[in-house]
């Protein structure tokens, strides 16, 4: 026995049968209780005879699912308290399991008989309670609740789910470790690293017990992200076997990296928020993407109203002049009508667009025959996002009426022959972000102007030249010539 | 008796002597013939739509199809540097490099690693290139793109891109098809497969070449494998005709190739009808876009036309095969509403095997004639309002080494870097894409990547994130399982995208 105990791999080798061994126990236990209570049915008196075997065996495997367990637990990494508990009660089972047996074999003694059936229900309770610590042991102790319904949730009230809301509106004000680095760890690290399965010593919970390490040494270094095996393991190639989180599991996105990179190498502080630490040009622009999105950043070209969708009769109308008419996406009803093989599409082919005005978000005239006098139904297309008008007759005298257009984002007049003073009626237009006039015959000044009323708007308007350059004719030669 | 024995075998020998091959294949029928049909009841489901109204019901397999949810990409340019040009050149700045120029390279660095061609310990190699910061960025860019440094804050450069491919026909078909084995359909096959074409009258998936020569891997870089060959490439030329065969022949008239046409469209339809085969769809879409391109075709493939500055701009001479043509052209096509345009340009595999694959002469010159057109290219399809709904991709099928090549061991005539899988560097530009953005990281030399890893198959999710297209959701049923263009991985580069 000392033999065993004591030379690791053995005791570990078996300890490792445990929780295979423990559904002995619970299933012909399970079964001897059933059979206890059946066979006292004159019906089913016949069972009696079944009895004793079974409850031999089943104490028996409990006996050995004891040893087993107390071998697994020599291999630690278990939460002491938890390990206690499951540690008596499987004892208890054993315990009681045995007396069971012997209340059988001595049953026609007098009184005993009667505590067949109040101890097969202790038995029973017991049972329950060891197995569920037992599996709170391996898979951590929230593995049923995580997986409840929330209605039942709600009836038990236990672990009401954590609906996770960001606290923070702003990405500056979100606190560096307590916001976004702690929600990595949950995801990607607790599973294993926790109060309960401590895989590798380790726990990850809050700071001070990152900072203690696990029984390999320290996992941190601070401000040496790449000397931190916080990190380093992180980034290992796949099929390490030391790369964390291991094969299998979901590993962690290059964002999520980058953060921890920057944590660490900020020396992991606590309460900080992102505003208070330097940030590399890299760090801005992963955390401009941890930016919590508002509805609009979400679906950039889509209104979130739901609409019908369109009748087949007005589209077909549509397409016999060329028109392409096709879902945003799959499953919208919205739609992108483009021109790009309607060349012969005129202003009064506009009015077949009227019928489709609620659903019709980007619309695509580049190269058609549609001149000023289209503007009269594109100003009812008040849905319109994109709208190309791309090498088109128009003079945009009519610009004005594109003020209806309140969702307009993005408008492509390059080509045009639009005129200047009309530009700054565009002004209006408050969610418009580029507008393209390369080749139109708008002036300087009329650009200008529209800037001062919009700066943050992107006005092109080409005409780009790239310099000759030297290096645009040397040819390299090893013999200079 | 025993004679008796000998005849009995020796029947029992003759008669299973005739049971051939023939004859177990044909008593397997039954067995083979219930597998066959299982596949075959399988393909038979109709496809459902969703929005049947909007969604081409003659079975058109080019028609435009609807996104998974809105793209930012209409269309892709992707500028592909076969032979790989060197990021250490280019883009990935060393300074330490520069200090073990000449020395012996460090046996850490080689153990356990295979080369394509260095052998033995060869020597590291310092940066051959000036580097500069560039823009708000502060991007790194070497005097070898002089005009390319202007679009700084407009690219998003990844600068760890990984591949598992050292020889360049697999690293290509890794790059173009997601797989090093040939079968697999290309990138742009994918794409038009996904979204269909927009313009009617022109292929959604154009190839254009330069550089004297096609890609190592052969026309399958941008073939539709096992996808309808109606979504594979089409190559256009620059010089000559555009497309081949394409124009009738003397004394055809185009009323006589309609007619034509139209006869042995008749007869495919019967076949369809009659088998059901969905490449006799794309034999008859086939025809009749050939029929269109007679006069789309040499229209938008035709330069003349351009105005002098954009000439200029571009450095464009038309008439002639060159990688600026084809970026002049590449815009046309975009502004036509063509789904996938893939430049090819030939000549990047600079060993230092002689003065044209070489890094301090070939590289030079091979910079010098992507450097303006690229820009060009840029700037052009950004003042034409194209730049937001196009992305651009740029690269190679791998990177160059940090050490000399010493191939066979010996000293090379001129400067040359090997094959390097582990770290190198791409860009992508336009929609959606973050402007002057830098994402990965590779150590001091340039040798390991060490941050923001990618891999090629993110590179294809990306692509198809832009266009509206889940890379997951992306699939096609071949050989009883759905495949997709990233196979098991792919992971959407977030940090590039706006």
């Amino acid at each position: 026995m000392r033999l065993l105990i004591n030379t690791g791999s053995w005791s570990m080798f078996i300890g490792r049968s445990h929780p295979l061994l423990v559904h002995l126990p619970i299933g012909i236990l399970l079964i001897a209780c059933i059979l206890t209570l059946l066979a006292r049915r004159e019906k089913w008196r016949h069972l009696q005879g079944a009895l004793p075997a079974t409850l031999l065996i089943a104490a028996l495997s409990a006996i050995a699912s004891c040893i087993t367990g107390y071998m697994l637990s020599l291999d630690g990494g278990y939460e002491e308290n938890l390990l206690l508990t499951h540690k008596y009660l499987g004892i208890g089972v054993a315990v009681v399991s045995t007396g069971l047996y012997i209340l059988e074999k001595n049953k026609h003694k007098g009184q005993l008989r009667k505590w067949q059936v109040p101890a097969s229900v202790v038995m029973v309770l017991l049972l329950s309670a060891a197995g569920h610590y037992g599996g709170s042991l391996t898979h951590g102790d929230d593995y049923l609740t995580q997986a409840m319904p929330d209605g039942l949730r709600k009836l038990t009230g236990v672990g009401a789910a954590k609906a996770h809301v960001a606290a923070y509106t702003n990405i500056g004000d979100a606190r560096v470790y307590e916001d976004l680095v702690m929600p990595v760890l949950t995801n990607r690290c607790y599973g294993c690293h926790n109060e309960q399965k401590l895989k590798g010593g380790l726990r990850l919970e809050s700071v001070e017990l990152i900072r203690k390490g696990g029984e390999h040494g320290p996992v941190l270094k601070d401000s040496v992200p790449e000397e931190s095996e916080l990190f380093k393991r992180l980034i290992l190639p796949e099929e390490d076997e030391h790369r964390m989180p291991p094969k299998g599991k979901p590993g962690v996105t290059p964002q999520e990296l980058e953060l921890l990179h920057w944590w660490i190498s900020q020396g992991a502080p606590t309460g900080k928020t992102v505003k208070e630490l330097t940030k590399t040009p890299l760090m801005l622009a992963v955390l401009e993407g941890m930016q919590p999105a508002t509805p609009w950043d979400k679906q950039e070209f889509i209104p979130e109203e739901k609409v019908n969708a369109v009748s087949a009769e007005h589209l077909a109308k549509l397409e016999a002049k060329g028109m392409k008419v096709l879902p945003v996406a799959a499953g919208s009803n919205y739609i992108n009508v483009d021109g790009i093989n309607a060349s012969n599409f005129t202003n009064e082919d506009m009015q077949l667009l009227l019928p489709l005005k609620a659903q019709l978000v980007w619309l695509n005239l580049a190269g058609t025959r549609v001149t000023d006098s289209s503007f009269g139904v594109i100003g009812k297309l008040t849905h319109l996002v994109r709208l190309d008008l791309r090498n088109t007759g128009v003079k945009g005298k009519e610009l004005s009426s594109l003020n209806a257009c309140t969702e307009l984002r993005y408008l492509n007049l390059a080509g045009t022959a639009v005129a200047g003073e009309s530009l700054t009626s565009l002004q209006k237009n408050k969610k418009l972000q580029q507008v393209f006039l390369y080749q139109s015959g708008v002036s300087p000044a009329a650009v200008a102007e529209l800037r001062k009323y919009m700066p943050k708007l992107t006005i092109d308007t080409g005409g780009y030249h790239l310099p000759l350059l030297a290096s645009d004719t040397t040819v390299y030669h090893k013999v200079a010539g | 008796m025993t004679k008796h024995a000998k005849l009995i075998k020796e029947a029992n020998d003759t008669t299973l002597r005739f049971f051939t091959r023939r004859h177990f294949l044909k008593d397997c029928v039954t067995g083979l013939g219930a597998a066959a049909l299982g596949s075959f009841l399988a393909s038979c489901g109709s496809s459902s739509s969703s929005n049947k109204t909007l969604v081409d019901a003659a079975g058109n397999p080019m028609a435009p199809k609807p996104p998974h949810f809105p793209g930012k990409a209409k269309a892709v340019i992707y500028l592909h540097m076969a032979g790989a040009p060197s990021q250490l050149e280019l883009f990935d700045y060393k300074p330490e490099l520069a200090k073990l120029h000449n020395q012996l390279c460090p046996q850490s660095l080689l153990e356990g690693k295979k080369f394509a061609f260095i052998r033995g310990v060869p020597k590291m190699l310092g940066p051959q290139a000036v580097f500069k910061q560039h823009g708000e960025s502060r991007a790194w860019i070497s005097d070898h793109l002089p005009h390319f440094t202007s679009m700084a804050d407009d690219v998003s450069f990844l600068k760890a891109v990984q591949t598992d491919q050292f020889n360049h026909g697999p690293a290509q078909l890794l790059m173009q098809t997601g797989s090093a084995r040939l079968g697999r359909p290309s990138t742009g096959s994918w794409v038009t497969y996904g979204l269909g074409s927009e313009n009617s009258n022109l292929p959604g998936f154009v190839v254009l070449t330069s550089g004297g020569k096609t890609p190592d891997a052969g026309k399958s870089v941008w073939g539709s494998g096992f996808l309808p060959s109606v979504y594979q490439g089409v190559q256009c030329r620059t010089k000559g005709e555009p497309v081949l065969y394409l124009t009738d022949p003397d004394g055809m008239s185009r009323d006589l190739r309609k007619e034509s046409i139209n006869a042995i469209n008749e007869i495919n339809k019967e076949e369809y009808t009659a088998f059901g085969d969905p490449e006799t769809l794309a034999r008859i879409s086939q025809y009749e876009l050939a029929y269109k391109m007679q006069i789309s075709v040499p229209d938008v493939m035709n330069i003349n036309n351009e105005p002098d500055y954009i000439h200029e701009m571009y450095g464009t001479q038309p008439g002639k095969e060159s990688f600026a043509n084809n970026c002049l052209l590449a815009r046309k096509l975009v502004e036509k509403g063509v789904r996938f345009v893939q430049l090819y340009d030939w000549g990047w595999d600079t060993h230092g095997t002689d003065e044209g694959g070489s890094i301090d002469y070939g590289l030079r010159n091979k910079c010098r004639e992507i450097d303006r057109p690229i820009t060009a290219l840029l700037q052009d399809l950004k003042q034409r309002g194209l730049l937001d709904e196009t992305l651009v991709v740029w690269g190679g099928e791998f990177g160059r080494t940090p050490m000399q090549e010493n191939r066979d061991g010996k000293d090379m005539p001129f400067l040359g870097r090997d094959h390097h899988v582990e770290a190198f560097t791409m860009w992508m530009a336009g929609a959606g894409i973050k402007r002057g953005c830098s994402f990965g990281e590779t150590d001091e030399i340039g040798y390991a990547a060490v941050k923001g890893k990618v891999a090629i198959n993110d590179i294809h999710a990306t692509i198809l994130q832009q266009l509206g297209l889940d890379h997951e959701k992306l699939t096609y049923q071949f050989q009883g399982r759905p495949f997709r263009l990233t196979d098991t991985g792919g992971r959407v580069i977030t940090p590039i995208l706006s």
